[in-house]
């Protein structure tokens, strides 16, 4: 072993020696010329019933993805019924009037694939992804799923009590904890506010309340299918002419209307001992129908939403208080919320807020220079380009304009309108849309610790 | 329930799949003989290894370097050592200060990380095509030399316990079982030690480690590169020779024995956490030798075990007794059946009430495995496979060329073989009944299971 250290020793000198003869430092090649980059061509159609369907060739391996999206989800639960869609979203793979769950599963199988249903807030979501030649059959069971589920009364206690379970282990999280009473406190009891249950709320659930969600929610007028990969386009047009043509044209789109509240509010959650605080801090923010959100987008990433950004460079990679802070836009329908989320050491949590002020007030007062914004600019471009690379992210971004009824310009002027956005907008935007004194504080930690770290938030709060 | 709101910036965008090269008028068993990856391999003189993939769908190109040093071979005094370096190779190089190599990837329009395994400490980036260049270049930068200072060292080590403590410390169920069960089942220190690494170990870390950990593993001759996109083969030969080949090759320290005993006697065992507040259960078998038949063999069992709603357990635990709402399982937990080389487990782990005893499940997957022992038909093999392709190509066309190029650089690296990627469906088809029964009878014993249950001891509110 010691010869071996001496052996890399010996290296390292030599290393040293041949570098440091080259005083300058090189600069990085900057590569060729972009090549070009055009959003996949789509095919899109709509059956008398409503349905309609969203048909994308893309790329070369023999798979193609499937996604049937409805436009319902815990949007449509009253405030005894929060998670009443998810139950109905597990019963619905349960079985149909001609099929059991085992065989169902295991034809899917033999396509290569999985049947998922995903319950969201707006979206509910039936999926799978298979070997090309199947892609027609994987549509015919997707119809059969939501046109004839068997809802059947003998798996609900079963799957009543596997939603008890899920509640109890994610509300053990720290990040759960804060989760939930960030949407509390923003979006009181509108659906969007109320994140998790109750065990009581669970036990009151029977097959016939979730067939009445089934009944009321779902529909063709709601939904659009979504076929991205490699596909037959004839077979596949055929096998949802086929299969979907009589199903119920169902209830119209509707998402009750919601107001979030800005509130500068703290709330604290004691978790006692624990070696980090959970922050979420965030407000409000613009909605992508404003003319205005392209450039949040870009201070978003500019600030805090991307690894070189101003937040994370500061809590981060400078003093080591967090390892995975970021911020985000989250969407509703008609709704949108800035925030930072970061797992701080618990004695640096009000050092890591004041920085995260800081920070805001910082580009608040001082555009930032056309260097930083170019680069963010670029980086933004190129992640557009990836998130159109796959099949998933093609179908999420044609959801993304579809639910919040976006003009297709939104995908086609994109790159454009991100090279738009100037220095002075995104300080101005920061002063309109960033105030860290109206901001919503949440905070999961030792309370002993918290009493005392909090005193440095309030300060940063009053500084303008 | 997908509403979480977790959202790392450095991870990736959509982790959805496909991107691909090949025929696509499939007509189904056809398709998948005549289904194959154009790959290029050479080394350079300084020995690393060059694994080329063209795949012209988007106009981006993945640039992976793997280092063969991952956590089972890193310093017995200092745990966790390997995944801290990890993070030094982003605080700068000769060239690139701190933060430069991330804002140079991300300003031109790209993504980037790094992560250690057992066998490996790899890095990628996702670029534009035409910053192809930049991205070699900046890879064979900071394979030449780093440039670390006191404080970029001190700043990691805090970065790091703070990953240890979200992902861990502070955490229900936090390291189960991923970084828990292989301390449990394996007796070799390589294969049974905490490679998060103890946080006294992290903080003794100093900057001569880094340095002496630096020359001893970050050599050409110690890796692999992987290039996959819209790239040209010339060209990108051209820049690797430019800006790799000049790098010295190193002396290597020989290799560790980290082989592991055959288990003869089942082991269980009971970890107290104190922030779950459900029990959960992992079972763990040792892997027959990487790359036998048997592991192939393995590699289905896997399918008709744990993968898939169509799978034994999934039926018996999940959907016939409901012990659970869903059961994870696989071979290699920190990645999959391809990229690591050593002893390795096949384990799975479900979350499950109280009023459950563990030997019920434990009865439950019993039954399952006699099955396999037993019953096994080639219907159940052909399905099996189909599942494996599917899965393949999703590992070979997804994560914007990654999944391509960790597969390109793992067989570099381990097989010296990257072109084996093609020949992977057909080891699978050759599995027999009679293999798998065989397999099953010797790698799913009980004497060589390890069992692990999380006493959940927080209140349940």
């Amino acid at each position: 072993m010691k010869n071996a250290l001496k052996i890399t020793i010996g290296f390292l000198l030599c290393l040293t020696f041949v570098y440091q003869s080259e005083a300058q430092k090189q600069t990085p090649p900057a590569g060729g010329t972009p090549k070009d980059f055009k959003l996949p061509e789509k095919k899109v159609s709509q059956l008398p019933n409503g349905l309609r369907s969203t048909l994308v060739q893309y790329g070369a391996v023999p798979k193609a993805e499937v996604q049937l999206i409805i436009k319902t989800g815990n949007i449509h639960e009253s405030a005894n019924e929060v998670w009443l869609a998810d139950l109905t979203g597990l019963l619905m793979k349960e079985g149909t009037t001609t099929k059991t769950f085992k065989e169902i599963s295991k034809k899917v199988a033999g396509m290569g694939g999985n049947i998922n249903v995903s319950t969201g807030m707006d979206n509910v979501t039936i999926s799978g992804s298979v070997l090309s030649e199947f892609v027609p059959e994987l549509v015919r069971v997707i119809a059969d799923l939501v046109m004839n589920p068997a809802l059947p009364a003998k798996e609900v206690d079963r799957l009543k009590a596997d939603l008890k379970r899920q509640l109890t282990v994610e509300k053990s999280g720290p990040q759960s904890q804060a989760t939930e009473r960030f949407f509390q406190i923003v979006y009181k009891d509108h659906p969007y506010g109320r994140y998790y249950p109750t065990a009581e709320m669970i036990d009151s659930y029977t097959a016939e309340k979730a067939k009445n969600f089934f009944e009321k929610n779902f529909g063709a007028k709601r939904s659009v299918i979504y076929v991205v990969g490699k596909f037959d386009e004839v077979e596949v047009n055929k096998a949802i002419n086929d299969s979907f043509t009589s199903w119920k044209a169902g209830a119209e789109i509707d998402f009750p209307a919601a107001t979030p509240t800005r509130t500068n509010e703290i709330a604290m959650i004691d978790r006692k001992d624990a070696p980090q605080t959970t922050v979420i801090l965030g407000l409000p923010t613009l909605t992508p129908k404003d003319k205005d959100y392209m450039a949040l987008q870009v201070t978003n990433s500019l600030l805090g939403g991307s690894f070189g950004s101003r937040i994370t460079s500061n809590i981060r990679e400078d003093k080591g208080y967090t390892y995975s802070p970021y911020s985000t836009i989250q969407n509703r329908k008609g709704v949108s919320l800035w925030y930072e989320e970061a797992d701080v050491t618990s004695e640096h949590t009000g050092e890591s807020l004041r920085e995260i002020s800081k920070e805001i007030k910082k580009l608040q007062t001082e555009n930032p220079s056309k260097e930083e914004l170019e680069g963010i600019q670029r980086y933004m471009a190129g992640t557009f380009v990836l998130q159109n690379s796959n099949p998933g992210g093609i179908i999420s971004q044609l959801n993304f304009i579809d639910l919040h009824e976006l003009d297709e310009s939104y995908l086609t002027d994109r790159v454009k309108n991100i090279y738009a956005v100037t220095p002075e907008k995104v300080s101005q935007i920061t002063k309109d849309h960033f105030k860290y004194e109206d901001m919503t504080l949440v905070l999961v930690g030792d309370k002993k610790q918290l009493d005392q770290q909090i005193k440095m938030h309030k300060d940063a709060q009053k500084l303008k | 329930m997908n509403k979480s709101i977790k959202n790392k910036p450095i991870t990736m965008i959509a982790m959805a799949l496909l991107i691909f090269l090949g025929s696509c008028d499939q007509k189904k068993e056809e398709a998948s003989n005549t289904f194959k990856v154009p790959v290029e391999y050479y080394k350079l003189k300084n020995g690393l290894k060059v694994a080329l993939s063209q795949d012209k769908t988007a106009p981006t190109v993945a640039v992976a370097v793997y280092y063969n040093i991952g956590f089972r071979i890193e310093p017995k005094n200092r745990t966790g050592f390997a995944h801290l370096f990890e993070h030094m190779m982003f605080q700068g190089s000769q060239n690139l200060g701190k933060m430069e190599f991330i804002k140079l990837v991300q300003q031109n329009g790209g993504i980037l990380n790094g992560s250690t395994r057992f066998d490996f400490t790899n890095y990628f980036e996702v670029m534009p095509a035409h910053k192809l260049e930049t991205a070699i270049w900046a890879e064979a930068d900071r394979m030449k030399g780093l440039a670390i200072t006191q404080e970029n060292l001190t700043n990691q080590q805090g970065v790091v316990k703070n990953e240890v403590k979200v992902n861990v410390l502070n955490q229900p169920y936090g390291g189960f079982p991923w970084l828990d069960m292989p301390q449990y089942a394996n007796e070799n220190w390589h294969n049974a030690h905490n490679f998060y690494g103890d946080l006294k170990d992290l903080d003794s870390a100093k900057l001569e480690d880094v340095d002496n950990f630096f020359n001893t593993f970050y050599a050409p001759n110690n890796a692999s590169l992987a290039i996959v996109g819209d790239f040209e083969i010339a060209e990108a030969k051209q820049w690797v020779e430019k800006y790799f080949g000049e790098i010295p090759a190193s002396q290597l320290p020989p290799k560790p024995d980290i082989s592991e005993p055959r288990q003869e006697k089942e082991k269980r065992f009971t970890k107290e956490d104190k922030l779950a507040n459900k029990p959960a259960i992992a079972f763990a078998y040792k892997m027959p030798e990487r790359n036998s038949p048997e592991y192939f063999a393995m590699g289905l069992i896997d399918q008709m075990l744990v993968q898939g709603e169509d799978s034994k357990l999934y039926l018996a635990l999940v959907q016939g007794k409901g012990y659970t709402g869903g059961i994870s399982g696989g071979i290699n937990y920190l990645g999959n059946m391809f990229n690591y080389s050593g002893p390795m487990i096949w384990m799975a782990d479900l979350i499950y009430d109280a009023n459950v005893s563990p030997d019920s499940i434990l009865f439950e997957v019993n039954k399952a495995v006699g099955d396999i022992q037993k019953n096994v038909t080639q219907e159940d093999i052909d399905l099996a496979v189909v599942k494996m392709r599917s899965k393949l190509y999703d590992d070979l066309g997804g994560f914007f060329g990654i999944g391509r190029a960790d597969m390109l650089a793992s067989f570099a690296l381990f097989d010296d073989d990257p072109s084996r990627l093609n020949t992977l469906e057909d080891e699978f088809k050759k599995v027999t009944p009679e293999l798998i029964k065989k397999t099953a009878t010797e790698y799913l014993r009980a004497t060589n299971r390890t069992i692990l249950i999380i006493d959940p001891k927080a209140e349940v509110k």
